[in-house]
C-alpha cells in the first residue's frame, strides 16, 4: 500500500478564472452547490449558498464589468473543516460600499436584492480594493446539530 | 432556459424550464412583457425552474407591476422547490398571486 503524499491538501481548495459573462454562471453553479453539499449543508443550505456566490457573481458583472463580457473573475473556495471561504477578485470598477446594502429592500422593490441575499445567507462578508484588485471575500461555518 | 407560450381561450400561459439568471432573464422579460400586450391575463408556469437568481425575481416583481399599471393580471403557478426557496428567502411571495395548479390559476378573477 502506498503511503499518502505528503504534498496533498489536506481540504479542498478549487480555483475557477472566468470571462464576466453570464454564460459561465451556471457552470460556477454546478460546483458549488456540489461543494457546499460535501461539506455537510443540506440541500436547502446548499441552494442559499450557492445563490449568494451566485449573486456576488452578477454583481461583478453587472457593476464592475458594467455587462462587458470580457472581464476577468478569478474565484477561489478553500474548505478548511465545517467552513467554506469563498474569493473573487475582478479588475472592474471597485463597488461604492457606501451603498452595499445601504437600505432596506422593499417587498415590491424591482431590483436591489443580491447584495441582501449574500448578507443574510453567509456568515462574512467583505469588500476590500486591493493593488491585485477589488476583493470580495465570504464565508460560512456550519453548524452541526447533536 | 426554455420558454413556450400557449393559449387557453383569452388568457396566454408561459411556461419556463431551466435556469432563470443575469444571462437568461432578459428573455424572459421580452417574452412576458410581449404576451401582456396581447392579453389581459398571462399565467406563468414556475414548476420546471430549477434556478431562479434575484434578476428572475426583478423580472417577476417589474412585470407584475406593468401588468398593475395597464388593468392587467399576472398570475404564477406550480412553484417549484427551488422557486419556493428563493420567494421566501427574499420575502416576495406575498406581493404576487400564487396558485398550486393550472386549472386554479386560470379559474382566478
Amino acid at each position: 500500500m502506498s503511503s499518502p503524499n505528503p504534498s496533498a491538501p489536506s481540504c479542498l481548495h478549487l480555483k475557477f478564472a472566468m470571462p464576466s459573462d453570464p454564460r459561465y454562471l451556471p457552470v460556477v453553479r454546478g460546483a458549488i452547490g456540489p461543494l457546499a453539499s460535501a461539506i455537510g449543508w443540506d440541500e436547502s443550505d446548499c441552494l442559499s449558498i450557492t445563490l449568494a456566490l451566485d449573486e456576488a457573481l452578477a454583481n461583478i458583472i453587472r457593476h464592475a464589468y458594467h455587462n462587458r463580457a470580457d472581464g476577468l473573475i478569478e474565484l477561489e473556495c478553500r474548505t478548511s473543516g465545517d467552513e467554506l471561504e469563498v474569493t473573487l477578485l475582478d479588475h472592474g470598477d471597485a463597488p461604492d460600499k457606501t451603498k452595499i446594502c445601504a437600505r432596506a429592500v422593499a417587498c415590491d422593490q424591482i431590483g436591489g436584492r443580491g447584495t441582501h441575499i449574500i448578507k443574510e445567507v453567509m456568515d462574512t462578508v467583505s469588500y476590500q480594493e486591493t493593488p491585485a484588485g477589488n476583493r470580495f471575500v465570504a464565508t460560512k461555518r456550519l453548524r452541526r446539530t447533536l | 432556459m426554455k420558454i413556450s407560450i400557449r393559449d387557453a381561450g383569452e388568457i396566454k400561459i408561459v411556461e419556463i424550464e431551466g435556469d432563470v439568471d443575469l444571462g437568461t432573464s432578459p428573455d424572459l422579460r421580452r417574452t412576458l412583457f410581449d404576451a401582456l400586450l396581447h392579453t389581459s391575463k398571462v399565467a406563468l408556469n414556475l414548476g420546471a425552474i430549477r434556478y431562479i437568481d434575484s434578476s428572475g425575481i426583478a423580472t417577476l416583481i417589474e412585470v407584475l407591476k406593468h401588468s398593475q399599471s395597464r388593468n392587467k393580471e399576472f398570475v404564477l403557478f406550480g412553484l417549484s422547490p427551488a422557486v419556493q426557496h428563493v420567494f421566501h428567502l427574499t420575502h416576495v411571495i406575498r406581493i404576487f398571486q400564487v396558485f398550486q395548479t393550472e386549472e386554479e390559476a386560470l379559474a382566478s378573477a
